[in-house]
């Protein structure tokens, strides 16, 4: 897990709100599975620039996904407003999953 | 890490455009193994019977068919990369399909090739041209080049040709548009359809969604235009082999070809499995995978059907009808019955939860069908499976009644979750949580 942000103390809370959102067909948080790359927070203009990828390329439930990251965001910071931008530059690999990722997925 | 390329999310294909065509080939399922119990008696007389025409045409469009078209209109955004064309046009194949079907089949089953028969090919036809054309022109609006729109491409256009093909062999029975009988144009038009559409639409979508739903990282464009080469070459040379070659042994050369495109692809799918990430792998997943290897099963029978034909000039209408059955009811019923179940459910999640907050939903699309029925689903499926591939090996009536009797339960279990998946509404609870 890498991810840039802009302020270290804010984007800690988001990664603890976004580990609440998984990706309903493998059944792990977007945080472990690592598709999330960058938080900024515009503290003036009260926004959060979230962007993130999927783990394939027009994922059918992506808009869900994409959808609910957005909410969850604006519900704990309940003062911004959140933009969240789909990029596949670079594309997901599974070396982005996290030490813990990989041990719920090796689960039998 | 730099990020870059703000890439905006192409839509999903909507849900009343692909769940009428799942409702639909759960009817035929149903009905087929209904006309296939009614018709034990019968079966075993020859290949070229109304019920046989009824139950294979009802089990390949109505069924078979129709589940492909309704997933393929989901999936092509996933396949091509680029948004479906249009709703409006796929929802026109649904209904030119729909009637078309019922009309043939009971054309078949009367052995009426009049009205019925004809007017069903027709609307059969038109609904094809419309889906390729839907088809062609999302591929164009596509952003790059991929195998596996060209596999959909490739199969629909050998659709094309089947159904065109069928159409003038109904007509052949009023006007003499051909040399002999249609009966003897059967086999070129059974494996047209067969390999040309459903093979080649399997490997197709199956090449994307099966290392997609393994989470594997495994794909290899190499292979797949390999094996694109192979099955495309081998029925080429079997349309050509069959209409200007009167030996049968030279058949050998296309089931090669063919045989080799299907090995190819059971490597492909191990391999996909081997770097799988998750370990686990859900039920849905080992029914897909083991249609994959039932893949194999049908060449064996053409292999026996071949030989047999060559050395005593006669065919065995059982080992026929075994082939025939292993076909629509083993192989491709198998991976429809695997697909189903990780498609739909997502499909219909979407559609109630898409615009809610996911974390407050605490339903997964896997809780919408009941694992209890999938499983006792299953069960009478390779039961009922089984028993009737004996009962026609072994040309005993009980066997196949039997086998029959419970395929109709595997279908009143499989209906009985579509049913439940396609009505599912969030319950309150779920709501009053946004």
């Amino acid at each position: 897990m890498n991810i840039i942000t802009n302020n270290n103390a804010m984007c800690s809370f988001a990664i603890d709100v976004l580990r609440s959102v998984e990706d309903p067909e493998i059944g792990l948080n977007i945080i472990d599975l690592g598709l999330v790359y960058q938080i900024d927070f515009d503290e003036e203009s009260k926004k959060i620039f979230c962007t993130m990828t999927l783990t394939t390329q027009f994922c059918p439930m992506g808009e869900s996904i994409l959808n609910t990251v957005k909410l969850s965001l604006e519900k704990f910071f309940s003062d911004f407003t959140a933009e969240v931008y789909l990029t596949f530059e670079p594309s997901w690999n599974s070396d982005r999953i996290s030490e813990m990722g990989r041990i719920f997925l090796n689960r039998k | 890490m730099s990020v870059v390329n703000h890439t905006p999310l192409t839509k999903t294909t909507h849900w009343k455009v692909v769940i009428p065509f799942y409702g639909y080939g759960a009817i035929a399922l149903l009905v087929s193994t209904v006309l296939l119990l009614l018709s034990a008696n019968n079966l075993l007389n020859h290949y070229f019977s109304p019920g046989n025409l009824a139950i294979t045409h009802l089990m390949a469009l109505g069924w078979g068919t129709m589940m492909i078209l309704g997933a393929s209109h989901q999936l092509i955004p996933v396949l091509i990369e680029s948004e479906l064309y249009s709703i409006k046009l796929a929802m026109l194949t649904f209904l030119l399909a729909g009637i078309g079907i019922p009309l043939l089949v009971v054309g078949f089953y009367e052995f009426n090739m009049g009205a019925p028969a004809k007017w069903g090919g027709r609307l059969i036809l038109i609904s094809v041209i419309v889906y390729l054309y839907n088809l062609f022109k999302s591929i164009k609006n596509s952003r790059k080049e991929n195998i596996h729109a060209l596999f959909l491409f490739t199969a629909t256009a050998w659709l094309l040709v089947t159904s065109t093909l069928g159409l003038m062999l109904i007509y052949n029975f009023s006007f003499p548009l051909f040399q002999k009988n249609s009966v003897d144009y059967l086999p070129l038009h059974a494996h047209v359809g067969i390999v040309g559409w459903f093979l080649l639409t399997i490997i197709g979508v199956g090449s994307k969604l099966i290392p997609m739903f393994l989470i594997s990282k495994y794909f290899n464009s190499n292979l797949l235009w390999r094996i694109y080469g192979l099955i495309n070459t081998g029925l080429i040379l079997f349309v050509l082999l069959f209409l200007y070659s009167e030996s049968l042994l030279y058949l050998f050369i296309p089931v090669v070809c063919i045989f080799s495109g299907i090995v190819l692809f059971v490597i492909y799918c191990y391999k996909a499995y081997k770097q799988r990430i998750k370990l686990k792998v859900d039920e849905p997943m080992k029914i897909s995978l083991v249609a994959i290897l039932l893949n194999l099963f049908p060449v064996l029978f053409l292999i026996i059907i071949i030989v047999h034909a060559t050395f005593t000039n006669t065919v065995s209408f059982s080992v026929v009808m075994g082939y025939g059955f292993v076909i629509f009811f083993g192989w491709i019923t198998a991976i429809i019955f695997g697909m189903t179940f990780k498609t739909l459910p997502f499909i219909v999640w979407n559609k109630v939860f898409q615009y809610k907050n996911q974390i407050t939903v605490t339903i997964n699309p896997k809780d919408l069908y009941s694992k209890l029925i999938y499983k006792w689903m299953i069960f009478f499926y390779w039961t009922g499976f089984s028993i009737f591939l004996i009962g026609l090996l072994m040309n005993n009536v009980l066997l196949i009644s039997c086998g029959a009797g419970l395929l109709v339960i595997a279908a009143l279990f499989y209906g009985w979750n579509i049913i439940r998946i396609i009505l599912f509404k969030a319950p309150l609870d779920e709501y009053n949580n946004q």
